[in-house]
């Protein structure tokens, strides 16, 4: 440095006292407003310091060369260990070339006093261009500032240059920050919940702001949305005010730019209430939750300007589909909301005072996908909150929250849900998770991220799933009650926030409260008791145990119970460890779960027979039948239920299994038994009668009769040859639906055609006929597979084919053609896909090779 | 100093890792790995399809030892990684020259 030039000796010992003071006024109570404004005035001062110093040192004239502030520090907010973001400014080529010694100077004198320079340098003529791969540096210029040099120079630039390049290129400018803020939202998450977040570039953090004041001002709105006479903007200025003290605070904890919040400083932070006027002591997780306030807040100012996308991206095909099922979204068809670009918004905000209206806009959005607008949820909140319009039908009912549940896309209604504390209002039980940190390596996001994260993960499987996803996406196409899955992962965690030493315990306290709340079913709560208690099982066999070994796929399957169990199991197990950290599910774990599953599936369905009821060893079971007898004798429920497959416990609940010794008492006067229960997805016939030649295949050909497509059965004998069949269908024709006295009419038409009174084929040709002549959609090759090694006295066999109306009465007529009896059949779709699993004999015993070839040249032809 | 890879059942992984601890061994390194010696894949059918499971799931621990500790941890994974049927995995066993703490740059056996 040049001799007239202040000593590097003198001024690095002044700016070290300067910085110091400035920390202990903050460590002793300054406000983080005060606290960056000290920081940026020593700044200030140093370079035009140095500046003029080195200017004169080489006698140097200010003109044609100014020095201009950007980015944070152009904003005067200069947080400890930051950046300083300079501009050399120079009125031409010339200046510039003469101006390099000094400016290099400059920086290292800068550098050696501590101060991190980040200096670029242009003319202005090179300022008039926008610079179409450097958006970065034209979103900074947006916060220019003069500090030192040519005035002039810089008046020219601000005024008449940059005013009107930047007016021209506001549309690229602000096309650019929006890709540069979803990307930047994008690498973490889309979510402000994470447990040690970074406060300034993870959502929620002082990037969110600064980015919305951008955008404000790009969309030719100038105020700072903290002057704004709104009362959110109290909300902005308190949130910007805590993160500040919370990024100075990293800052000096960590003693460098690095603003991840970890566990122990935010420990420490809680000690020291920081960010918090009150006196009230917080721990760690309480202080957390103040700050992840504060973070919805500058995240929710974002959002506002930042374009919505769908959770999930749907195919055309989808989007089609779904407008076609259900009526035009575009037309509001008398309802208070529609569907505008792509987003549900509010057409008449009065009504919204009904939860009723509430409930049905997300009961859209989770049927379709289509996310509501920032609009819509800002409307929503506005009248939650206004006394002038008095709440109606605030208590949301099972059914309702189940239609919600049970969509195809819950996380599109349960999270605007959770955002406008409708989740915590319909099920309080999940507000002791709200916001919650709890530490661990693994996890990267707060409680209730992690949940709501489940169900969107499990949702993605609909439409383009990830590598990770393609075993598990016909899992949860075709998963049955998912409803009670999705309601299970909401509750699976919310013993993390109760006092309880093992958070599955307090999981399963809440339900209960939840459950009895709610008027759940006792099966509907079972079900949820059982997911919620074994969630972490199948995970656990998965890493601790040989799923290769039959004694495990064995055990595990005993635990389970049954297919449909193991498939709502696996889908939970899926999402709750990818829902952990995007890292947490790698292929090696997803391999192994699919193989368990696969294992245990296949297990199920080719051990159906070697597992059969002994009454006399289910005491419990039968006193719980007895009770929902009106009293009947333990002996005679026994013979009912003696033989049954065990299966048939698995499947059924004691209640159930009480209406079907029910019926099976009657079989005296009436020798066919029917009973017919509306489900979510259409019917359950219950069918019990004597066994007798070909009549599976008599009951599938009449249900076919009627227009009923079967998606699902279970066939089942007990030891004294009763017959239990349940078929579940959907009334394609809507007969039932629409016609409810038919059901009377469709019950005694299948009595009669078993009991011989009306014959089938003269009402299944009609049908047939016009059912042929539909192509599919998809097409399904057929494959027949006999397993003789399976089970001890039955062939199986497994038919994969094309599902069609009147499939299973062509399966069944052929068995019964070759005299085939059918001890257990297990009948399922998925998609356009049949999949028949029969356990057969033949005059008692398994079928021989010879009589296999020709039952499966006959089934070829049958269903060829 | 020497260098223990194992190459073990996954379902065998927790008993190994107090296996170890018990010995004093804390530090190691873990990775989900596949492939097959011996014990050759199988094939599923789920549904109809196929799915042939011919690279077995395996983990994959990595441990460097002082030498006086080497046989007791060779010792502790044999007996906690066996269950006597093929697939039960491999141990090697390599000489390292240096060890250097990143942190502190501490080196040799120390670093360990």
């Amino acid at each position: 440095m040049e001799e007239s030039v202040t000593p590097l000796s003198v001024l690095g010992p002044q700016c070290e006292a300067q910085r110091e003071r400035i920390r202990k006024l903050f460590e002793s109570g300054a406000s983080a407003q005060e606290t960056l404004r000290r920081l940026c005035e020593l700044a200030d001062g140093t370079i035009r310091k140095v500046f003029s110093e080195l200017q004169s040192a080489r006698n140097g004239a200010s003109q044609g060369l100014c020095l201009l502030a950007l980015g944070g520090y152009g904003r005067e907010v200069l947080f400890p260990y930051s950046d300083l973001d300079l501009l050399f400014l120079f009125a031409n080529e010339k200046i510039e070339t003469e101006s390099r010694p000094l400016i290099g100077e400059f920086a290292r004198t800068l550098w050696d006093l501590g101060f991190r320079v980040s200096s670029a340098g242009r003319t202005v003529d090179e300022c008039k261009r926008i610079e179409q791969d450097n958006a970065e540096f034209h979103l900074a210029m947006l916060d220019r500032r003069y500090l030192d040099g040519d005035q002039a120079l810089f008046e020219k630039l601000d005024s008449k240059i940059l005013s009107m390049a930047e007016r021209q290129a506001r549309p690229f400018l602000l096309d650019e920050l929006q890709r540069l803020t979803r990307d930047r939202l994008g690498r973490y998450g889309n979510t402000i919940f994470h447990l040690e977040p970074n406060v300034k570039d993870a959502p929620g953090g002082l990037r969110d702001f600064h980015s919305t004041v951008w955008m404000r001002q790009l969309a030719g709105d100038r105020r700072d949305p903290r002057l704004s006479p709104v009362n959110e903007n109290e909300l902005t200025r308190n949130a910007v005010e805590f993160l500040s003290a919370v990024r100075c605070f990293v800052h000096y904890s960590n003693g460098r730019n690095d603003n991840a919040l970890t566990y122990e400083l935010q420990a420490e932070a809680a000690e020291r209430s920081l960010g918090i006027d009150d006196n009230l002591r917080r721990n760690a997780a309480e202080w957390m939750r103040l700050y992840f306030r504060h973070a919805r807040t500058l995240n929710r100012q974002l959002l506002r300007y930042v374009e919505q996308r769908p959770p999930v991206t749907l195919s055309l095909g989808q989007r089609l589909i779904n407008a076609a099922m259900g009526p035009k979204a575009e037309v509001p068809n008398g309802r208070p909301f529609a569907v505008r670009d792509g987003l549900l918004e509010i057409t008449n905000e009065q009504a919204f005072a009904d939860r009723t209206v509430i409930y049905s806009l997300l009961t859209e959005a989770a049927r379709t996908g289509v996310p509501l607008s920032g609009d819509a949820e800002r409307s929503i909140a506005y009248v939650m909150t206004h006394p002038e319009w008095p709440l109606r039908n605030s208590r949301i009912t099972w059914p309702v929250l189940t239609e919600i549940l049970g969509a195809d896309y819950p996380g599109a209604a349960l999270r605007p849900m959770h955002r406008l504390d409708l989740l915590v209002e319909a099920l309080p039980e999940f507000r002791v998770i709200d916001s919650l940190v709890v530490r661990d390596f693994y996890h990267r996001y707060t409680v209730d991220e992690h949940s709501l994260r489940t169900i969107e993960h499990l949702q993605e499987l609909a439409e383009s799933p990830e590598p990770l996803g393609k075993h598990f996406a016909p899992l949860w196409r075709t998963v049955d009650r998912r409803d009670l899955l999705i309601f299970s992962l909401l509750l699976h965690d919310v013993g993390k926030g109760m006092p309880v030493e093992n958070h599955v315990t307090g999981s399963l306290q809440a339900l209960e409260i939840a459950a009895d709340r709610m008027k759940l079913t006792p099966e509907e709560k079972e079900e949820v008791h059982f997911l919620i208690e074994h969630h972490l099982d199948m995970s656990a066999t998965v890493q601790r145990r040989d799923i290769f070994d039959p004694a495990t796929v064995s055990g595990f399957a005993a635990m389970v119970s049954a297919h449909e169990r193991l498939q709502r199991l696996c889908l939970m197990t899926y999402a709750d460890i990818h829902a952990v950290n995007p890292e947490a599910l790698t292929p090696w774990k997803a391999e192994m779960l699919w193989q368990l599953f696969v294992a245990t599936s296949n297990h199920f369905s080719r051990t159906l027979d070697r597992d059969r009821l002994h009454a006399s060893d289910e005491a419990v079971l039968l006193e719980r039948v007895r009770e929902q007898s009106g009293g009947a004798k333990k002996a005679e429920i026994a013979r009912f239920l003696e033989g049954f497959p065990r299966r048939y416990l698995a499947v059924h609940l004691p209640a159930e299994i009480a209406a079907h010794f029910a019926l099976s008492r009657k079989l005296g006067s009436e020798p066919v038994q029917t009973e017919i229960k509306k489900t979510h997805h259409g019917y359950t016939l219950t069918l019990l009668t004597a066994d007798r030649p070909a009549l599976f295949a008599t009951i599938a050909g009449t249900l076919a009769a009627w227009g009923m497509n079967i998606v699902k059965a279970d066939a089942f004998a007990n030891a004294a040859g009763v017959v239990l069949d349940t078929f579940n269908f959907v009334d394609l024709h809507r007969t039932l639906e629409l016609n409810p006295g038919e059901i009377l009419r469709f019950q005694q038409s299948i009595a009669d055609v078993l009991n011989g009174k009306q014959a089938l084929e003269p009402l299944l040709k009609g049908r047939l006929a016009a059912a042929v002549a539909q192509p599919p959609k998809v097409v399904v090759s057929t494959s027949i597979n006999f397993d003789d090694g399976s089970s001890e006295h039955c062939t199986l066999v497994e038919i994969m084919t094309q599902d069609r109306p009147g499939l299973l009465y062509g399966i069944g007529s052929a068995l019964a053609r070759l005299a085939c009896n059918i001890d257990v059949a297990l009948i399922d779709t998925e998609g356009q896909k049949a999949i028949d699993v029969f356990y057969l004999t033949s005059q008692g015993k398994k079928l021989t090779t010879q009589k296999q070839e020709i039952l499966r040249e006959v089934l070829q032809a049958t269903l060829s | 100093m020497m260098k223990i890879e194992a190459i073990i059942q996954p379902s065998r992984f927790e008993s190994v890792k107090d296996a170890l601890l018990e010995i004093g061994i804390e530090g190691m390194t873990v990775i989900e790995v596949r492939g097959h010696g011996r014990q050759k894949g199988h094939t599923e059918v789920y549904r109809g399809r196929e799915y042939t499971v011919d690279l077995l799931p395996k983990v994959k621990l990595e441990v460097v030892l002082p030498d006086q500790l080497v046989t007791r941890a060779v010792e502790a994974i044999l007996k906690s990684a066996k269950t006597g049927k093929i697939g039960d995995g491999k141990i090697f066993l390599s000489r390292v020259e240096e060890a250097i703490r990143i942190r502190n740059e501490e080196r040799g056996d120390s670093a360990l």
